[in-house]
């Protein structure tokens, strides 16, 4: 059996305080990666991480932050190199299966033993995201009917009482009125039948039809 | 004449979402036909809301003549009415029938004598009975691109809100204009 490779926290920590800050590092409900910016290398990965990334601890030691957990080019990390703030991003972790999984992605410096190192913390927003899906259905939903059903409703009350008009004009015959009548007796039909349809659609969960345009207005900022 | 020629030359037309109250469409429809034979242009009506002879009738009580106009009509076999055969007049089986509706199009337009033409369409609220928004923004994008390339003008009609966000943005990409009727009242020049 291979040895296991000794992370950051299993090296430097030492003692009660120690014990306590390595049984929060094992058991807190975020995924945390703790990153070498000199050499750009994971020197650590707590449990959760494991879950998240589908990679065991000692297959994330040693690796290069660089194309793992941040598409940066070498020379142009965000936080050593541009100094940029990383608080609560939205960013995406591509795990063991390939899969894009998205996330909270912080990054704080920390010191241990002397040398500054990145404590990068994940937040798994999957669900988060699942709900924000499955309102923008619900919204594309309401927003569908009503451009399918109460706008031509208005539309058509407002021709009915066109119609009470030319009945009483004489400038429109019997058939003139009789065609209007058909037209917007299939045209309530149709509506019925649009609204059946879409609440079929919305019942059986169905979002292919919610063009991916209306996500990004739903979700703009 | 040759492509970079034409494209090279300034556009003529203009395309134009039109809105309005509900209430107001058909003041709407009106006001947008008089304004098109004003500016010279030849209107081509395609109807999703109203038959051809009703809107004859409706057009000759306001003094505008059959002849002045060509139409294309969607609704008068969708109601059960006689397609009357006529030189400027061509009728789709129903308004959903898009592919026919596109074809209606392009034949009118080349029948059309040659000069200044206007497409005015009526109305984009009512074709959404027919067709999922997602559907009737392919088919008017297809429709603006067309009449792009023709060098022709196009009014849409549209109840106010009657459009989702996004198709509004879509159609706001391909129209030069976006009108609101009540606004624009009766003095501005549309075309």
């Amino acid at each position: 059996m291979p040895e296991k490779i000794p992370g950051l926290t299993d090296r430097t920590l030492n003692g009660p305080a120690g014990d306590i800050f390595r049984t929060i590092f094992l058991r807190i409900q975020t995924a945390i990666l703790i990153i070498d910016p000199a050499a750009h290398e994971i020197v650590d990965a707590n449990p959760l991480m494991e879950s998240l990334t589908g990679l065991s601890r000692d297959q994330m030691l040693g690796k290069g932050c660089q194309g793992f957990v941040c598409p940066a080019k070498c020379g142009e990390c965000p936080v050593t190199d541009l100094h940029k703030n990383i608080l609560n991003i939205e960013r995406e972790i591509i795990n063991a299966k390939g899969e894009r999984v998205p996330v909270l992605k912080t990054v704080a410096k920390a010191d241990f033993g002397g040398k500054e190192y990145l404590v990068e913390s994940y937040v798994d927003i999957t669900d988060h995201k699942k709900a924000g899906e499955r309102q923008a259905a619900l919204i594309a939903f309401l927003s569908e009917s009503l451009l399918r059903a109460k706008k031509p409703l208005e539309m058509m009350q407002k021709d009915f009482l066109q119609l009470a008009g030319q009945a009483m004009s004489g400038d429109y015959d019997a058939e003139d009125i009789r065609m209007q009548l058909v037209m917007h007796a299939n045209n309530l039909h149709q509506i019925v039948m649009n609204l059946e349809e879409l609440q079929k659609k919305a019942l059986e969960g169905q979002q292919d039809e919610i063009p991916p345009e209306f996500k990004a207005f739903f979700f703009r900022k | 004449m040759d492509a970079q020629t034409h494209a090279d030359e300034p556009a003529e037309s203009m395309l134009c979402l039109m809105l309005a109250q509900p209430d107001n469409v058909p003041e709407m429809n009106l006001l947008v036909m008089k304004k098109i034979i004003a500016s010279g242009c030849t209107p081509l009506i395609v109807s999703v809301n109203k038959p051809n002879k009703v809107l004859t009738k409706m057009y000759a009580k306001e003094g505008i003549s059959p002849d002045a106009y060509y139409v294309i009509d969607a609704v008068t076999q969708y109601s059960g009415g006689e397609c009357t055969p006529g030189p400027k007049v061509k009728y789709v089986t129903n308004p959903s029938n898009l592919t026919d509706l596109g074809i209606a199009i392009t034949e009118l337009l080349k029948q059309m004598p040659a000069g200044k033409k206007c497409i005015m369409f009526d109305s984009v609220s009512m074709l959404l009975i027919h067709i999922p928004s997602v559907n009737a923004s392919k088919f008017l994008h297809f429709v603006v691109n067309k009449l792009k390339l023709s060098d022709v003008s196009g009014v849409f009609l549209c109840a106010e809100k009657g459009l989702d966000p996004v198709i509004l943005s879509q159609m706001s990409s391909f129209v030069d204009h976006i009108m609101d009727y009540e606004k624009v009242g009766t003095t501005t020049c549309i075309l």
